[in-house]
């Protein structure tokens, strides 16, 4: 089929794919950090065997981990008001991210605090250096560096499923490209564009990220 | 010049069969090689717009629209089966016509400018109106009320456009389908759901929960779409909905999928000679 690739289209749709890329910097940043959030303290819950918070978190982790994500944007957008929870779609949004992305960080950093040795927490105990000292001083410094790939690998997925928003009428990046796509029809421009500019998003997160291991594996390189 | 050679021996055998064995497809131009090689007609229909076209019980699409395009797919291969129908929305049926997944919408496409740019149209084959669904409480009177509020719309549906020019201070919440906005305005999630009367229309009836506002606006003509450049293929779509209709078919369907009092209000969007003068 032929197909005149028209660039001039893409600029002129610029600045509306600007407006609905900022709400997904806005949306993914804060569940990000939520995410992230949740993740340390769940992993904190787990790792210590807290009674009835640490099976909660496991359960929580494993619904989320086996079930679509649509089906929990749906179900926090369309289900929670039958109960009585009514969360604007830009929280609704928010919240389905958060959820999602901190299931997974939950199991990123108790792998990161995992990867601690056994020796560290015997000592400390030994030390008697309480729980919450052990974890700030000891397995939050130690664990999140070895946790930081893996917590950067979920926050990118959290990134890219952002998209899933639109599907609420969140006007996200490919919520603004779906909606011009419908009036214009410029199928193969308007997803080539929003392909880059995602592409250009992750790849910038991931070198931020890269930057801040880079700083933080300083104490442990041999120069 | 082999393919036009190819092309012009395939319609004078596809002529000569249909002439020896169809007797319904008798009036109709040959079926385009490109479609006829697929060996079945590979339509976009609706699936959440009753009762042009919606998902029986066993999920598969039925409704006056869908009965069309089986319709012309029984002219077209001699088979009512012979037909693969896509459910589409509003927002996708054009890019999934272009993408080549389809090759021919018939989903309550509204003809428009916009949209003659990109695609061809059929003749037109129904007129609508668009109406406002607000909750039954809801004080809201004609469409001017709607200033400043928020009003639930489909995606890539043609109420959008008369909101913005006509109700700027309106704010639109976009949805996919119809389910979502009905289910988002009960929700109150939004002051009424905008979209087509004909759908509409049913809902006011079944759900005690809300009504119509009852101020018609948007008046416009229903068409099939059809990728630019297939002209032998818009004359079969036009002849093979001309003879349907001539046939008598469209009020048999209408009277399948419509419930009695509301038939009449149907077949008549489909008379194009019935549309109100404003």
């Amino acid at each position: 089929m032929k197909h005149n690739f028209d660039i001039a289209y893409i600029i002129a749709s610029l600045p509306a794919l600007l407006e609905g890329l900022r709400m997904t910097i806005i949306v993914s940043a804060i569940s990000i950090t939520l995410a992230i959030a949740i993740g340390i303290v769940g992993a904190s819950v787990r790792i210590f065997n807290t009674p009835i918070f640490s099976p909660l978190a496991r359960g929580y982790v494993e619904f989320v981990r086996n079930t679509p994500l649509l089906v929990q944007i749906f179900f926090i957008f369309f289900g929670l008001p039958a109960l009585g929870l009514k969360l604007s779609v830009f929280w609704s949004g928010i919240v389905a991210l958060t959820i999602w992305g901190g299931a997974y960080n939950i199991e990123n950093v108790r792998g990161g605090f995992l990867s601690v040795s056994k020796g560290m927490r015997e000592a400390a105990e030994a030390l008697s250096i309480d729980r919450l000292r052990y974890l700030w001083l000891i397995a939050l410094p130690l664990g999140l560096r070895v946790a930081i790939p893996s917590v950067l690998n979920t926050s990118i997925s959290v990134l890219k499923n952002s998209a899933y928003l639109q599907a609420i009428g969140l006007a996200e990046l490919t919520f603004v490209a779906m909606d011009k796509l419908s009036l214009d029809f410029r199928t193969l421009e308007m997803f080539a564009a929003i392909g880059c500019i995602y592409l250009g998003l992750v790849l910038s997160l991931s070198w931020a990220v890269r930057r801040a291991e880079w700083a933080l594996q300083r104490p442990f390189r041999t120069e | 010049m082999l393919k036009h050679s190819v092309v012009s021996l395939w319609l004078v055998l596809s002529l000569a069969l249909a002439a020896a064995s169809s007797a319904s497809a008798q009036d109709l131009p040959p079926v385009p090689e490109a479609i006829k090689k697929q060996g079945v007609l590979r339509v976009g229909v609706k699936c959440d717009y009753p009762p042009d076209g919606y998902l029986d019980a066993q999920g598969k699409p039925q409704g006056v629209e869908v009965s069309l395009a089986k319709q012309i797919a029984a002219y077209a291969f001699g088979g009512a089966d012979k037909v693969e129908l896509t459910c589409v929305t509003a927002a996708n049926r054009i890019p999934s016509l272009q993408g080549g997944k389809i090759d021919l919408i018939i989903a309550t496409l509204g003809v428009s400018a916009e949209r003659a740019q990109v695609i061809d149209f059929s003749e037109n084959y129904a007129w609508g109106g668009s109406d406002v669904l607000v909750p039954k409480d809801s004080p809201i009177k004609n469409l001017k009320d709607f200033a400043g509020k928020n009003v639930i719309v489909m995606k890539g549906a043609w109420q959008i456009g008369w909101f913005e020019k006509n109700v700027p201070s309106a704010s639109l919440l976009k949805l996919d389908g119809v389910s979502d906005g009905l289910q988002a305005l009960l929700q109150k999630r939004a002051d009424g759901f905008a979209h087509d009367l004909e759908v509409l229309r049913p809902i006011a009836k079944k759900n005690t929960d809300v009504k119509l506002v009852g101020e018609i606006y948007q008046l416009g003509y229903r068409a099939a779409g059809i990728r630019k450049g297939e002209k032998d293929w818009v004359d079969y779509v036009n002849a093979a909905i001309a003879q349907a209709k001539k046939a008598g078919l469209i009020s048999t369907w209408v009277k399948q999928h419509v419930e009695a009092d509301l038939q009449q209000a149907v077949i008549d969007n489909w008379d194009i000679s019935k549309v109100p003068k404003s």
